[in-house]
């Protein structure tokens, strides 16, 4: 637990002294999005008002797969490099889980704080609009956007300790960026009825979970999975993350 | 149980893939070092070193065998094999991210040091490793030498019982790596168990107490250097340089005096001449009998030397290659 902490403490202590680099690289995207968006393009009556509350929770997950993964892959792609600084924390006195698990929790943190920044970053951007339903309930907010942003974490372990780092820009473009336009970020999932049966299938992408708890606790307004499967969607797909990635850091790092 | 590190019957072999066959790298290695011992692994590339200090510090997981350090079997208890071990790495893997001052301090947190000791520890390595100055950089900015004492002054913050380091002079200057030899006589002479691999003969011989000669996965000697010297047949060591239609080999290995003649591959000569190594009784007259072994042969004659048998020719003999420095 000690070589755990001082792990986390290292990380965290780094990322913060780079800290404004880091933000802009994850809050860039979703204040463009909701400039055009949710200024734009409503003041010039070419999108619906109601979109920009249901936009605004969608993009906070958006930024918290991102930060989570870019978090977790960043470091990653560093650690198991020609010089494998990995090994040095391998050779601390933490098992090799441990290690894995210190890089989720660490991720998870970085996905948290740039999913609470884009909040007020976002609300502030469309308050010249009226009518923006924005409330946040915070007490549901803090434990989800940890969640969300374990789930996140995971998810880069997963895929960061499975794909060469020369992939990782494929990597952006053939799974992410499904991943966000399928992700319910735009559209709540409840809407998705008028498809029929085949809205079921969009539960096999882990950012519903995210984008509907973000509805949960942001947008109490707009129509939201049921608590229970939002919870056990999002927690299921954590866990599940967490463990296959673990599995696959140890056997790139383990030879 | 007393040993510090004790190796028994490891053999280490990495799965192959699709494209890929597998590679037994260590095939059956044994050895025990004592506390307080400079031990060195000797082999060329590939010869299967890296793998075995990766089986001792966990991060290789062995295919079969045993290593214990100071009685502690890494496999089955590998967070207390970590606090005995530290390790120098082949390729030098400093947290690029902090100062040289913190990758001190931040390696000893992960051992779980109280910080005020952290930091008098921090303190004292940096002066006794002369990075005092540099305490402030980044440690990609330091030079190769003074990265290496880096990681020895980090592999000392947790006060380990034995150290391993792998190549640690690789791509040194001369002087750098004389200082280098220096620390660790000094870290030898405090007490610590050094295990050390290296492809520098000299700095084998200067340095370990006692050597394992490895190559292919396999020791093929272990003893201490001047034992392994004396071991070598003859008193002399007679290299030739020859270009011939027929081969002299024969005729020379006929000559009194030759008592064992060997080829030595050297790699990166693209002329014809072959490198002959006879093993000599330096009696009266042997030279010119080589000589004269030579010219019958009708061979061209580029070069002769003859030689005090060093560690590099205990190598020579037993690998059949020659080290390209
Ligand atoms: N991760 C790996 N996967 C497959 N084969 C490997 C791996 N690591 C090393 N090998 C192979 O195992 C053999 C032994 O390698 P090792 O690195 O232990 O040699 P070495 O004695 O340290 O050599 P060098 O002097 O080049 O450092 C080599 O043939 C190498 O190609
Ligand atoms: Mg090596």
């Amino acid at each position: 637990m000690t070589a755990f902490l001082a792990l986390l403490r290292r990380d965290l202590k780094v990322a913060s002294r780079n800290a404004i680099p880091l933000l802009m690289a994850t809050l860039t995207q979703p204040i463009l999005v909701v400039l055009v968006f949710g200024n734009i393009l409503p003041r010039l009556h070419l999108v619906a008002a109601e979109f920009r509350t249901v936009m605004v929770p969608g993009l906070m997950s958006i930024t918290m797969l991102m930060a989570g993964v870019q978090g977790v892959l960043m470091p990653l792609t560093v650690d198991l490099s020609g010089s494998r600084e990995v090994d040095e924390r391998l050779l601390a006195p933490i098992s090799v889980l441990g290690v894995a698990l210190e890089k989720v929790t660490a991720g998870a943190i970085h996905a948290a704080v740039a999913g609470l920044v884009a909040l007020p970053a976002m609300m502030l951007l469309m308050h010249r609009v009226t009518g923006v339903e924005v409330h946040p309930r915070w007490v549901a907010l803090l434990p989800l956007v940890i969640l969300c942003g374990l789930l996140s974490a995971a998810f880069g372990l997963t895929i960061g300790s499975q794909v060469q780092p020369r992939f990782s820009g494929l990597l952006f473009a053939v799974i992410l960026g499904p991943m966000m336009l399928f992700g319910c970020a735009y559209y709540p999932w409840s809407g998705l009825s008028v498809i029929g049966p085949l809205q079921y299938v969009f539960l096999l992408n882990p950012l519903v979970f995210m984008s509907e708890s973000m509805r949960l606790a942001v947008t109490p307004d707009v129509a939201h999975m049921p608590a229970p499967l939002l919870l056990v969607g999002t927690l299921g797909f954590a866990v599940l993350f967490t463990l296959l990635g673990a599995r696959s850091f140890e056997r790139r790092t383990v030879l | 149980m007393s040993a510090a590190l004790s190796v028994e019957g490891l053999v280490k072999t990495y799965p192959g893939t699709r494209k890929t066959p597998a590679v037994e790298a260590v095939r059956g290695v044994s050895f025990e070092v004592a506390p307080g011992e400079f031990f060195g692994l000797l082999g060329p590339n590939g010869a299967g070193k890296s793998t075995t200090l990766g089986c001792i510090t966990t991060l290789v997981r062995p295919t079969a065998g045993r290593v214990a350090v100071d009685g502690i079997d890494v496999v089955r208890r590998p967070r207390e094999a970590k606090r005995r071990i530290a390790v120098v790495p082949q390729t030098r893997n400093l947290d690029r991210d902090v100062t040289v001052r913190e990758v001190l301090t931040f390696h000893a947190a992960y051992f779980g040091l109280p910080r005020a000791e952290r930091e008098s520890r921090a303190d004292r390595l940096l002066a006794e490793m002369q990075l005092t100055e540099k305490a402030a950089a980044k440690p990609l900015s330091l030079s190769g030498g003074l990265q290496q004492r880096l990681l020895i002054a980090r592999a000392l913050m947790h006060d380990p019982k034995v150290l391993l380091l792998d190549e640690p002079t690789i791509g040194l200057d001369p002087q750098a790596r004389r200082m280098l030899w220096e620390t660790l006589r000094r870290l030898h002479e405090g007490g610590l168990t050094l295990i050390m691999t290296t492809h520098y003969m000299e700095e084998a011989d200067r340095l370990c107490q006692r050597l394992a000669i490895i190559d292919h996965g396999k020791i093929l000697q272990l003893d201490t250097p001047a034992a392994l010297k004396k071991a070598l047949p003859g008193g002399r060591i007679l290299d030739l340089w020859v270009r011939s239609a027929a081969p002299v080999g024969p005729r020379l290995e006929a000559l009194p005096g030759v008592l064992r003649l060997e080829k030595v591959t050297t790699e990166g000569r693209d002329d014809s001449f072959e490198r002959l190594r006879l093993f000599v009784d330096p009696k009266d007259g042997l030279l010119d009998r080589v000589l004269q072994a030579v010219q019958a042969g009708e061979a061209d004659l580029q070069h002769v030397s003859l030689t005090q048998p060093s560690l590099e020719d205990v190598y020579i003999h037993l690998t059949g290659k020659e080290l390209r420095e």
